[in-house]
């Protein structure tokens, strides 16, 4: 038993195993590269890179055929265990190892900070108009249901589901009514009723604004630059048990939907879903400039002012690219513009662990540089030595 | 004897300078009758960026004829020359056949014949372009993903005839024989026109006709202004103060008379038309005066951009490059230390050319080398040339020479082929707009490529050595040494370079890592590297396993270099038409049977098998 153990961590720690992990992690990524063009940038790195098996589609289409490979989090993490393995069992504490520890330190950090912005990283955007002013940003690829009960006040009360949790057939009960999800489209094609073929769907919507519009579903956007089109068909029921009828919501309609029950009007509707920041970002003026008689972007810069009531501050800055504003935890980016140069998309990135990269290159930089440049100086010894052998 | 080796050493490379000093001369001396070099130097905005005629006339015949020469007899000299011919006498140079139709389809939508040069000229596709058009509009609607080669060719000629339309409209009306005299008519007529017009207006008499034919006039030149995207006439101190030469005409209205380069634009095509060198050249020279006076660094910029272009200091080295490797591979078979001398010298002739080339480019640009695919072209042989010295210096026996030959000679080839597509000076879009970046990951990834490049060169050559009989073993060592030592640089530079690439996208997009295509190739740079190492501390492989290896580094770094582009522009849309893929395709094939190469059992030298 004891010499299984004892086999078995030889193996853990081994150089071939280091070598055969590398293999399969240049596989991975060749693969997950051509990829790119079938399944777009996101699936591939949910399906390659932030999967314990990946799933290759060899001949996409009809005559479907898939590998399993060693997705991205097996093999990282194979990695660090043969890693930690390998210098725990060879690990001496000497001056010329120190350069190997000093490498290996460097990519553990590189290779959990890729974990770790997995799971604590956010990316969102705001699209934001010439003198609009905003609060949240959204996240493109997500959308939620929100039901919004306004007040006497003027201030709404938002509930919004997820979704991860709009299914078909779901229920959410609310104060005095249950809406009731009939059907869910993460993303839809949407077209006037006069054009749906048989493919659509034959549910229509009873009421609302999507009353004159087909469904049917598609499957998701692979295109960095667009969005998915989510789409439900969705009921509302009271206490009393009388659906007050069909809507369609979706995100491609830009209105909300109003519906009376308890005696007061609520609206609901589907939206990309919303990171609401403590303060507000005014956009005053979005410029962008070409170079003369081309088309191509010379710079394009937002300036905005950031009005946070807590802390009371209330100062004008400027985003352009590759000078982005890092504020509140969050770091705003200067992606795109959008409706003639009217509107600015920014880009909103939350990542925790952003220095471990700089702390992880610098370590194995200097490592490197460290331990060739020792392999360089035995070189130059040795053929000193042997000219002045030959001479 | 001594002296006669020594001799012979320094006779090639003298034969080389030789060589290059005659090229600057060439290049330098003056030229009887008319200065086309003097009118080349001119500076125009186009592309974004202030440029030299001669620029926009190469660039142009480049994408055009996919040479810097006008093809056929009586045809220019030079490509100035020829846009002088194109500006001022265009119903000469329609006739010139210098547009390439490969595609059999295109010459059935034209109806033209297949002739030998496969060229056609302007005025023998025009009756066509009633059909090209609605193709174009129609394919134009499509994604360029999806484009048939046809599609493709069919799109570049359109382009390529919308490029030489633009040429033909930059610098004069086609429909204009005395431009001077034109302008100064359009000018009074409007003059004119005004003061009738005030007649009018205050209910006196006046002259309709006059009203009427400034009308005509201005139309004219209002609807001229729309044909070229290339702004001729200098009126401020910015780039974007520039003017086309028509709508200079319309400023010219408020202000007292043409603008000095308007003027000189319309004596220079006269004098031309006239065929009139003296006043062809006063006009140029005086044109040239005015500007040194105002702007001194624009005329400066041309002719430095000019004499770089003329000069082709890339072309010269790529010849140096062949010599320098002939030596090598000679001093190999005999009179070993006289060649090798002579090869190393003649590769410093080439790499200080290939460095001036480089410096320039920078100069002209303002930014550091690598900018675009052409400069990393041109950076990666110099990288690997540098790195090659460095080896030669350390073990004296010409095979640095030899790799060092091979890989410049290879990139600047391709460098020339990338130069194809157009201006390879253009002004860098906004989010690489960034000295610091472009600076520091840029040209640190691209040492990268460098290094492993050179180190499967080196093993290539050590294989090929061993087929013609088994390698001494000092010899073997040294090349061990090599290969590892480029090895352990390109793995530092290679690291370095992809991370400092994710600190800057960190800095421009937030997020470190994307896994976008080109991010992913360079890493697979890096591990590659990191696996050989692997390999050969734990003793897996030995020398021949090491080189074999090796020259695989050839394969991913071709892959991190071109593929990656080919896959941006969608992964089905290319056949074996489309050429890049087509010789990535033949280099990786090649590459694997050089490989296959290490598989064959050492040779034995007949003396050493057993006695």
């Amino acid at each position: 038993m004891l010499s299984i153990l004892r086999k078995f961590g030889k193996f853990l720690s081994s150089l071939r195993l280091t070598i055969v992990l590398l293999a399969l992690a240049m596989v991975l990524i060749f693969v997950a590269t051509i990829s790119q063009v079938e399944l777009g940038i996101h699936e591939v790195q949910l399906r390659f890179f932030r999967s314990w098996v990946a799933w290759w589609d060899v001949m996409p289409g009809d005559k479907k055929l898939s590998l399993p490979m060693p997705g991205g989090t097996l093999l990282g993490l194979l990695l660090i265990i043969n890693l930690l393995a390998a210098h725990g069992a060879r690990f001496k504490l000497r001056w010329n190892k120190a350069g190997m520890i000093v490498i290996h330190s460097g990519i553990l950090i590189m290779l959990l900070s890729e974990i770790l912005t997995g799971i604590l990283g956010k990316e969102a955007q705001m699209p934001i108009d010439e003198g609009e002013t905003k609060n949240y940003s959204v996240f493109q690829r997500e959308v939620e249901l929100v039901i919004i009960e306004p007040d006497s006040n003027g201030l709404e009360t938002v509930t919004a589901i997820p979704q991860s949790r709009l299914r078909d057939g779901a229920e959410f009960p609310m104060e005095g009514f249950t809406v009731k999800i009939l059907s869910f489209f993460r993303n839809s094609e949407i077209v006037p009723e006069s054009e749906a073929t048989e493919e659509f769907e034959k549910t229509r919507a009873t009421t609302g604004l999507g009353k004159p519009f087909a469904v049917r579903g598609t499957p998701r956007e692979t295109q960095a630059d667009r969005r998915d089109l989510s789409t439900a068909f969705v009921e509302i029921i009271p206490k009393d048990g009388k659906s007050q009828g069909r809507w369609l919501l979706s995100n491609a309609l830009k209105t909300e939907e109003n519906f009376n029950v308890t005696g007061k009007t609520w609206k609901m509707t589907i939206r990309q879903r919303r990171l609401y920041h403590p303060f507000s970002i005014k956009l005053l003026d979005f410029s962008h400039d070409r170079y003369l008689g081309t088309n191509v972007p010379k710079n394009f810069s937002s300036k905005i002012r950031i009005i946070n009531p807590e802390t009371g501050e209330n100062r004008e800055d400027l985003i352009y690219m590759n000078h982005p504003l890092r504020y509140g935890g969050l770091t705003f980016y200067q992606s795109g513009f959008d409706n003639n140069d009217s509107t600015s998309i920014l880009q909103v990135v939350r990542n925790p662990v952003w220095t471990l990269p700089y702390i992880s290159c610098a370590m194995v930089g200097f490592g490197l540089l460290w331990v060739f440049s020792q392999h360089l100086l035995k070189a130059l010894s040795r053929r000193n030595r042997s000219t002045s052998v030959e001479s | 004897m001594k002296i006669l080796r020594k001799i012979a050493a320094w006779l090639v490379p003298t034969l080389c300078l030789i060589f290059v000093a005659s090229a600057v001369f060439r290049a330098r001396a003056p030229e009887k009758g008319f200065h086309f070099k003097d009118f080349a130097t001119l500076p125009v905005v186009s592309n974004g960026r202030v440029q030299p005629l001669d620029s926009l006339a190469r660039n142009a015949l480049l994408s055009i004829v996919g040479k810097q020469r006008v093809p056929g007899d009586n045809a220019p000299q030079s490509p100035s020359e020829w846009l002088a011919e194109l500006s001022f006498r265009p119903e000469v140079a329609d006739e010139r056949k210098i547009f390439l139709i490969h595609h059999d389809e295109i010459l059935g939508l034209t109806g033209l014949t297949r002739d030998e040069e496969k060229t056609y000229s302007y005025s023998q596709l025009q009756p066509s372009f009633d059909a090209i058009q609605p193709e174009a509009r129609r394919i134009g609607a499509k994604e360029p993903q999806t484009w048939s080669p046809y599609e493709k060719a069919l799109m570049r000629l359109t382009r390529n005839l919308g490029l030489y339309n633009g040429l033909k409209h930059t610098l004069a009306h086609p429909g204009q024989n005395q431009a001077e005299a034109e302008f100064t008519l359009f000018l009074s007529n409007i003059d004119g026109a005004l003061v009738e017009a005030e007649k009018k207006n205050n209910g006196q008499s006046f002259n309709e006709d006059a009203i009427a034919s400034a009308a005509a006039r201005m139309r004219s030149i209002l609807e001229w202004a729309p044909l070229t995207d290339i702004y001729a006439v200098p009126s401020g101190d910015t780039v974007d103060d520039w003017r086309k030469l028509p709508d200079s005409l319309i400023d010219a209205i408020d202000a007292d008379g043409l603008l000095p380069a308007t003027l000189a634009y319309a004596r220079i095509g006269d004098a031309y038309r006239a065929n009139d060198p003296v006043a062809f050249n006063s006009a140029v020279s005086e044109y040239t005066q005015w500007l040194s006076e105002k702007w001194p660094e624009r005329l400066a910029k041309g002719s430095s951009e000019t004499l770089f272009n003329r000069v082709a200091p890339f072309y010269l080295s790529m010849v140096l490059y062949v010599v320098a490797f002939l030596c090598a591979i000679l001093s190999w078979l005999k009179q070993g230390a006289t060649l090798r001398q002579a090869a190393f010298r003649t590769l410093i002739i080439g790499f200080i050319l290939h460095t001036a080339g480089l410096v320039i480019r920078m100069m002209l640009e303002g930014r550091p080398p690598v900018t675009n695919l052409y400069s990393s072209a041109v950076f990666i042989g110099w990288g690997a040339i540098v790195l090659s010295i460095a080896i030669e210096a350390f073990y004296r026996n010409g095979i640095g020479t030899a790799v060092a030959a091979v890989v410049g000679f290879s990139t600047l080839l391709i460098a020339h082929h990338l130069s194809l597509s157009g201006d390879t000076l253009e002004m860098m879009r906004a989010v690489l707009d960034t000295n610091f970046w472009l600076a520091t990951h840029v040209v640190v990834i691209t040492l990268g490529y460098s290094a492993t490049f050179l180190a499967g060169t080196i093993a290539i050559v050590y294989l090929i050595r061993r087929i013609f009989g088994s390698i001494p073993k000092s010899t073997a060592a040294s090349f061990r040494g090599m290969v590892y030592g480029v090895i352990c640089f390109a793995t530092l530079t290679s690291f370095v370079g992809t991370v400092l690439g994710g600190i800057w996208a960190d800095q421009s997009w937030g997020r470190f890592w994307g896994w976008d295509p080109k991010e992913n190739g360079a890493l697979l740079i890096v591990i590659w590297n990191a696996i050989i190492l692997h390999a050969r501390w734990g003793g897996f492989i030995k020398d021949r396993g090491m080189m074999v290896l090796a020259i695989f580094g050839n394969i991913v770094t071709s892959w991190s270099w071109f593929g990656t582009n080919m896959l941006g522009i969608g992964l089905h849309s290319y056949g074996f038409t489309d050429s890049a893929f087509f010789w990535l395709s033949a280099f990786i094939v090649s590459q694997l049977l050089l490989m296959a190469l290490g598989f064959i059992p050492e040779r034995q030298n007949k003396g050493t098998v057993k006695v």
